[in-house]
């Protein structure tokens, strides 16, 4: 299987550990991928609502680049690239561009392939995040009782635990510090409070907004199925309390 | 309205939308059902700063009447910073960079280090690239 890795700033430029463990990932895996350095900024919400007409521009551009089905690694970018390459497939009456969230690819993957370890008792509660639930049609999972990324980390061999408010959003994108703050505090804190041992995420701002607030780690899912399918787990950037919490186990 | 944006005239004020709403829980100020009132009751922009918003959605998600006030909150941003009104600094920041980098965010020496220890490739477009990508936001209107 190949495709074209499409990473976005986020993890790029402040999330290198993020990088590497989706390219550990995606290798251990057996899919073989190619990345694309001329595409931009997929152009999400917030320059969306300031210019229609440059997010679906700069995607036309990242379109033409990319050329293939696209894999994700940030679910904003996915919602962003999707639902541009949708648009614009459609004015020209063709069939837009596959685009696979990173952990769509993994669970088809690892029907196939066995992790080699597995962390039975590392306690996961997911974020889920709002660009790759909804809108509703989006059809990948239920936003309503979202399953998939719970499913990956069980075949990974983690466990994923349930805690109160674990759909609201985090508050990623709200502009206002106090309000999103406020927002990741209490989802982060309910997290906790439920026992997790980390929080997992598939999308960089949620990481991003909740990292600050959080007293557990905040981590991506890439990181976890890394470290279970055999990587290195400082390259990967697992915190070492985290690592020392599931040897003791 | 704003191509894109969602019907407002189909809303009957049912206030599913606010009560879904994550943002209206610690701001109780910040109200979608509102928002879409003002436009399509007294055809106004609304007095609530559309930058709140989370983006998540549920909102849509929630509206028995296919209304989407999401994308008619997205569309009020556009309609305040066209008219000359204000967008918050950051993401004008966000804007400025991807002018000026292509990306969103910039690669700082610390995160330029990390990539290098961890073998990862250079990123960054070619000259040829960000001009293009420099064109395409002239030419929708940035300053």
């Amino acid at each position: 299987m190949s495709l074209t890795l499409y990473l976005g700033c986020v993890i790029r430029t402040v999330q290198p550990e993020v990088e590497k463990a989706v390219k550990e990932t995606l290798s251990r895996i057996g899919v073989s991928f190619r990345e694309q350095p001329e595409a931009s900024c997929c152009a999400p919400s917030w320059f969306f609502s300031l210019s229609r007409e440059a997010w679906l521009r700069l995607n036309d551009r990242n379109m033409r680049l990319l050329n293939s089905t696209v894999v994700t690694a940030c679910d904003d970018c996915f919602a962003s690239l999707n639902d541009a390459f949708r648009i614009l497939a459609e004015t020209r009456g063709v069939r837009p561009p596959d685009v696979k969230p990173f952990q769509t690819l993994l669970l088809e993957r690892l029907r196939e392939v066995k992790p080699r370890l597995g962390f039975k008792g590392l306690r996961c509660a997911v974020q889920h995040s709002c660009r790759f639930l909804r809108p509703r049609g989006r059809g990948l999972d239920n936003p309503e009782d979202p399953k998939m990324v719970k499913s990956v980390l069980e075949t990974l061999g983690f466990l994923p635990v349930s805690y109160d408010g674990e759909l609201n959003c985090c508050g990623g994108f709200v502009s206002d510090e106090k309000v999103g703050g406020e927002m990741a505090r209490l989802k982060a804190g309910s997290a906790e409070k439920a026992g997790a041992d980390c929080i997992v995420a598939t999308c960089s701002h949620c990481m991003l907004r909740l990292s600050p607030v959080s007293r557990i780690p905040v981590l991506h899912l890439a990181q976890l199925s890394a470290f279970s399918l055999g990587s290195d787990p400082l390259q990967i950037g697992l915190p070492e309390s985290l690592l020392r919490r599931v040897v003791k186990r | 309205m704003k191509k894109g944006a969602g019907n407002p005239l189909r809303c009957m004020q049912c206030g599913s939308c606010t009560s879904a709403c994550p943002v209206n829980t610690i701001r109780e100020d910040f109200n979608p059902r509102r928002m879409v009132g003002s436009i399509a009751r007294f055809n106004r922009l609304p007095d609530q700063d559309p930058w709140l918003c989370s983006t998540c959605s549920l909102c849509t998600d929630r509206c028995p009447q296919a209304v989407n006030p999401f994308s008619i909150i997205m569309a009020l941003r556009a309609v305040v910073y066209e008219n000359g009104g204000e967008a918050p600094a950051g993401i004008l920041r966000m804007v400025e960079q991807v002018r000026e980098t292509g990306l969103a965010l910039p690669l700082t020496p610390e995160s330029l280090e990390r990539r290098r220890l961890l073998g990862l490739p250079e990123v960054g477009l070619s000259s040829e690239g960000l001009s293009e990508v420099r064109r395409i936001l002239s030419e929708a209107g940035f300053k």
